[in-house]
């Protein structure tokens, strides 16, 4: 049987969402491409998984000049991570959580690590912890020092502001020479330590 | 290592019945029917319909025409905030963009361009057209969405340079950087 | 059923209903996925239900599979997904019962006892590394695949997945090295 008013839901809902999508995709991509990235799209959408980011995936790849094998491959990869971020993370979590959490995947941390994260955050967002995170690797800092220093953070119940002076902070210190890992480790010592201020300036 | 992965490639056995476990496992699951397109379309289905129904869709068909003629986005939870309040004007509105000042420091640069998830990675688009400041600094000011991007400069239209500034997003997918940046509601 | 289907036509059976016809897919990816099931888990016990519960799941969203012609590598990536799971939650089995299973595996070499000593060495050392290091290396250098198609299975970046393997050789040299020198 097939009630009516799912019809319409569908309708209003879906069908504004797919001719805007389409119009920015079908601009910018082969039509290949544009069938594989489509169907991707909306496996995704059946899956519950914000589709907003293999949509950007793709426009990225395209503005790169990246062949349609490489934007095929990226917006699958990304739906994977961001499949097993949701199933980490739980059903509740939102896009940007989604998107921040695939980023940390594809960088290394692991799904277990991510549950961990999740634990110790409580109700707050992951958003801020995990664009630190992964800024943490992206500077050299190993996976596991990193990880294990911003589940303390959050274990502490740091705030996103604190969260973003001691990356600016982590970051002026890496410029200037520091060890990686000595850099992140002294922050974020301090950081638990002391109570945050407001107004707090980054180290020059 | 080699010979390490040659030792580790030897067949590893495994019981006689596991076979038959993994089949009767499967046989217990209900069975595939797929059915063909026609057999799809020709298949009798019962529709339920309430007379409100009608109306309800008369109205959803004549929202369907306005909202097509505006840029939604794709992602289903942004579609449904224009035509949910339309419809509940009482549900909260989403966090208005944000204004975010970009820099880079490019002596040598004659064009700066902001790209990112928020404006369909367009250098072309007007308003992420940095401006030369002096001194080699770059600079623009734009609306950014609430929550977390990735973002980077295109420097004389080809160049891709990250944020050094901000938070790195291990991205190898195109071979270019991109920087991250969480946007959140002024308070 | 014609000998050597391609598998896009043994999954195209099966979803019409044919659920005999799986049994081929069973039997063409059994062993290379025990295998990596094995040295990813430690034991047969643990490794036969990874594989037992990684089928029965292709089984069950076999309509999801979007390119049945590459049905080995879908499967592949939920077997992957299957150990983590199953590895993350039994944790480490006696050394003793890893010891008597690579000494069943051995090999036909001129000296068995060698042979199985120094396969039970490399299990013992592969079981010291961490499971993202271990998956990684198998994925490399037992299944032989190159860094795209690993991240492709994985949902794990390429330099992510670079690091892996080599801190996976680092040690296993470390290791396999000092019981050479013992």
């Amino acid at each position: 049987m097939i009630c009516l008013g799912r019809v319409v839901a569908a309708l209003l809902l879906v069908a504004p969402a797919a001719l805007a999508q389409d119009a920015r995709l079908s601009a910018r991509l082969d039509k290949p491409t544009l069938v594989a990235v489509t169907a991707l799209v909306d496996s995704a959408r059946g899956a519950k998984l914000p589709t907003a980011p293999l949509v950007d995936k793709a426009l990225e790849g395209a503005a790169k000049g990246s062949d349609g094998q490489k934007i095929v491959t990226a917006v699958r990869q990304l739906s994977h991570q961001m499949g097993s971020a949701k199933r980490v993370l739980g059903s509740n979590a939102g896009p940007d959580e989604i998107k921040a959490a695939a980023t940390a995947l594809a960088a290394g941390v692991s799904e277990h690590d991510l549950a961990v994260l999740r634990a110790a955050s409580g109700k707050r967002p992951l958003t801020m912890r995990l664009a630190v995170l992964t800024d943490l690797i992206g500077r050299d800092v190993p996976v596991a020092t990193a990880t294990s220093l911003v589940v303390q953070l959050a274990r502490s119940g740091v705030r996103d502001q604190d969260l973003a002076l001691f990356q600016r902070n982590v970051r002026a210190d890496i410029d200037r020479g520091a060890d990686p890992t000595a850099a992140a480790t002294t922050r974020a010592r301090g950081l638990v330590l002391r109570p945050a201020s407001p107004g707090t300036k980054p180290s020059e | 290592m080699r010979r390490i992965a040659r030792e580790l490639r030897s067949p590893v056995p495994v019981s006689s019945a596991l076979d038959a476990r993994i089949m009767g496992a499967v046989r217990r699951l209900p069975r595939h029917t797929r059915l063909s397109l026609w057999s799809r379309l020709t298949t009798r289905r019962t529709v339920t319909v309430m007379p409100l129904s009608w109306g309800v869709l008369a109205a959803a068909l004549l929202v369907f025409a306005l909202l097509g003629l505006r840029h939604a986005s794709d992602d289903l939870h942004r579609a449904s905030k224009p035509i949910a309040n339309a419809l509940f004007p009482s549900i909260q509105k989403p966090a208005a963009p944000q204004r975010v000042q970009f820099v880079l420091v490019a002596p040598d640069a004659k064009k700066v361009a902001v790209v990112g998830d928020f404006n369909g990675w367009d250098a072309s688009h007007s308003a992420y057209q940095a401006q030369h400041r002096g001194g080699g600094v770059w600079s623009v000011t734009a609306p950014v969405p609430v929550g977390h991007h990735r973002y980077s400069f295109v420097v004389d239209d080809s160049l891709w340079v990250a944020d050094p500034t901000a938070p790195r997003v291990i991205d190898y997918d195109f071979g270019m950087p991109n920087s991250a940046i969480v946007v959140q509601e002024e308070r | 059923m014609e000998a050597g289907s391609s598998d896009a036509v043994i999954v195209s059976r099966v979803l019409r209903g044919d659920v005999e016809a799986f049994g081929e897919l069973v039997e063409r990816y059994r062993d290379r996925y025990a295998r990596y099931a094995f040295h990813m888990l430690g034991n047969r016990e643990d490794a036969e239900e990874a594989l037992q519960d990684a089928f029965t799941r292709a089984y069950r969203s076999l309509k999801r599979c979007e390119e049945p012609e590459r049905f080995g590598a879908w499967l592949f990536r939920i077997l992957i997904n299957r150990c983590r799971t199953l590895g993350a939650r039994r944790g480490r089995r006696a050394q003793t019962f890893v010891v008597d299973e690579a000494a069943l595996l051995g090999a036909a070499e001129d000296h068995p006892a060698e042979a199985s000593a120094w396969r039970e060495e490399i299990e013992r050392a592969l079981k010291s590394l961490r499971a993202d290091q271990r998956e990684a290396f198998l994925l490399k250098y037992v299944e032989e695949m190159g860094y795209e198609e690993m991240s492709q299975l994985t949902g794990v970046g390429v330099s992510a997945l670079k690091m892996r393997v080599m801190r996976a050789c680092d040690r296993l040299r470390e290791l396999l090295s000092e019981v050479h020198s013992a």
